[in-house]
């Protein structure tokens, strides 16, 4: 295993910047986001969890699909332009299962998604192992852990040694190896940590018990505060839900361009289940949010053979009324007795 | 447990046993933070609590309750814990006809005004009431109430007033450009009722879908506009957000121009109606 210096991992990563695009952890405003970087400089390296996940450099917030420019010699209909090969340092390994999560929809199944499939292919991810599990982490009740190898490239593991930071870097695939071929450091064998582990969390109920449990009033009750805004969805490694739409571009005399865009939407929001007509068939807060717990526990594992939540904890510190899904798998596992 | 909780929990107790559907306060869930409940039975009062932390506006929720939950019956009668700053919601609802105020009993809850190590919340600082303008049940922690503060004269956007205009959008693009539009702003506030807001319409189709800085600084905009002379000051917007954006001072800025207006303060008084809703044909403003 190579084992870098902190000077060592920073000299590589601005030598990275200097020949990729470098996704790392940055501070904005207070707010831990995944962000262009210039170099080591701009990482924000004093985080535990960021508050947006690294998917919205797999699967952004609002990307064109196509464009359409129409003028005087005719219509061209023109595909967005490949994305640049990027690598995403300082993912957590649960982001990391949470794009495997992404990839159950998009590219397990066919006709695959051939926007994201190209942001993946340009993608490598480094990942930095948790040393442990934070306020309101539960990964480990979903099938993951701090130190999880799922979905990465290549996992950074920190060491302190003689009061020196050092990292310990597995590779994992041939995407990382390719990355690693310039990686400082000295080859030798070294003991991994093991990540402190929350202890007395609830335990995941399969979707057959969840199906069991669909019409108990408890939907009801826990969903009576739900506000039906997005946040929980948006702040999510693993929602992938999304709005399509085309759109006027510019419209110039003689030059038109439309583009057909796709931004995320949440399906705890009213409009998302509203149809032609106007009926909406999840009219009510408690009916959504009741739809967006059983798409992770239930329907998403049945369709898609991965579960729909990865344990990161965010939609519990972003939710601003407290709706906790630990709470939730925590009272499934009640009622199932 | 205080006093207050005590009383809150008497009252809660008092309106389920008489009729009322749902009772609407704070409890503390299992992390420790307090968090809106609804309390259908007596039994369960035990579980509402109260403290400085509590900074969403419970009249909110009164619009899940404005429809009979049973055809051919009136709606339902629901109970709501306010601060003074909520309570000037209900009259807002009452006056823009959402809510009739006998359907909706205020267990008012009097404000000690900011208090030192409480969250800061700017609202506070010039907050000059400390007894809601209305209420069914007031709800009153034993001694003094905190000296009521000094009037409010928006010094903190008079300050903004003085930026240039660049330097005013450059702070507001970047407040702006951490916004998820994930609209929980919207959500938490008892004025934004409507069936389909602008920023989601797809006849006319106002605004893009995309979650991008334009969009953003429309709908923070529109929203503000939408809530002048409208906007009760209760910072449930604020609270609300996860991404700590500083939207009071938006609504501040048209709550001030209001008042210079109009000299009307939302909510305050049960008889004056919000001047965005009233046509005055003898209405002269200064362009």
């Amino acid at each position: 295993m190579k084992v870098l210096t902190q000077a060592q991992l920073k000299a590589w990563l601005d030598d990275l910047a200097h020949n990729l695009t470098l996704v790392a952890p940055v501070n904005v405003q207070g707010k831990l986001e995944y962000g262009k970087v210039s170099g080591s400089g701009d990482v924000a390296w004093d985080y535990q969890r960021t508050d947006m996940s690294p998917k919205t450099w797999l699967f952004p917030a609002t990307e064109s699909v196509l464009t359409v420019r129409q003028a005087q010699d005719g219509t061209q209909i023109l595909e967005p332009p490949e994305p640049p090969p990027t690598v995403l340092f300082g993912v957590r390994p649960c982001d990391a299962r949470g794009n495997l999560a992404i990839d159950a929809l998009f590219l397990n199944k066919a006709p695959s998604d051939s926007q994201y499939a190209r942001h993946r292919e340009a993608t490598t991810l480094i990942g930095v192992a948790c040393p442990q599990m934070w306020a309101s982490c539960f990964c480990t009740v979903v099938g993951g852990a701090p130190n999880s190898t799922e979905g990465l490239d290549i996992l950074l593991t920190e060491l302190q040694e003689d009061k020196q930071t050092l990292f310990a870097a597995q590779v994992l695939t041939e995407k990382g190896q390719k990355l690693a071929a310039n990686m400082p450091g000295t080859e030798r064998e070294v003991a991994l940590p093991s990540p402190k582990l929350t202890a007395g969390l609830p335990t995941l109920r399969p979707s057959a018990e969840w199906q069991a449990r669909f019409n108990e009033v408890y939907w009801q009750r826990v969903g009576d505060r739900c506000l039906a805004c997005r946040a929980c969805t948006f702040v999510c490694p693993a929602c992938r839900c999304f709005d399509v739409r085309d759109e006027v571009a510019s419209r110039q005399p003689g030059v038109q361009v439309f583009e057909r865009l796709r931004a995320w939407d949440a399906c705890t929001s009213e409009p998302y289940r509203r149809i032609a007509g106007g009926h909406n068939p999840r009219p009510t807060p408690q009916s959504r949010l009741r739809n967006r717990f059983y798409c992770k526990f239930m329907y998403y594992p049945q369709d898609f053979g991965s579960l729909g939540c990865v344990g990161c904890g965010r939609c519990i510190d972003a939710c601003p009324v407290n709706i906790d899904i630990l709470e939730v798998i925590a009272s499934v596992e009640k009622m199932a007795g | 447990m205080s006093s207050v909780e005590q009383q809150i929990r008497d009252a809660a107790r008092q309106y389920l046993e008489n009729g009322v559907y749902c009772v609407t306060g704070y409890e503390r869930g299992p992390r420790g933070k307090v968090r809106p409940a609804f309390i259908y039975q007596a039994s369960d009062v035990d579980r509402l609590v109260w403290g400085p932390e509590c900074d969403l506006n419970l009249v909110n929720y009164v619009h899940q309750f404005k429809q009979p939950l049973r055809r051919g019956e009136p709606p339902p009668k629901v109970a709501v814990v306010v601060r003074p700053c909520d309570a000037r919601a209900i009259n807002l609802l009452v006056h823009e006809q959402q809510i009739k105020r006998e359907n909706v009993k205020a267990i008012g809850v009097a404000c000690t005004g900011a208090t030192p190590g409480d969250p800061e919340r700017q609202a506070c600082q010039v907050c000059h009431e400390r007894v809601p303008v209305t209420y069914d049940t007031l709800v009153q922690a034993e001694g003094e109430a905190g000296a009521p503060p000094a009037q409010d004269n928006y010094t903190d956007i008079v300050d903004m007033e003085n930026w240039t205009p660049r330097q005013r959008l450059d702070y507001w693009l970047k407040e702006f450009d951490r916004c998820i539009r994930c609209y929980a702003c919207r959500q938490a506030c008892p004025g934004c009722y409507c069936f389909e807001c602008v920023a989601e319409q797809v006849d006319p189709h106002w605004t893009s879908i995309a979650l991008e800085l334009p969009e953003k600084y429309f709908f923070h905009v529109m929203r503000a506009f939408h809530l002048a002379g409208r906007c009760v000051a209760c910072d449930a917007c604020e609270a609300a957000c996860p991404m700590d954006i500083p939207l009071s001072q938006l609504n501040r800025k048209l709550a001030k121009e209001v008042e210079a207006l109009f000299g009307y303060h939302t909510g305050e008084d049960p008889e004056k109606a919000p001047p965005l809703t009233t046509f005055n044909p003898a209405e002269r403003l200064p362009l």
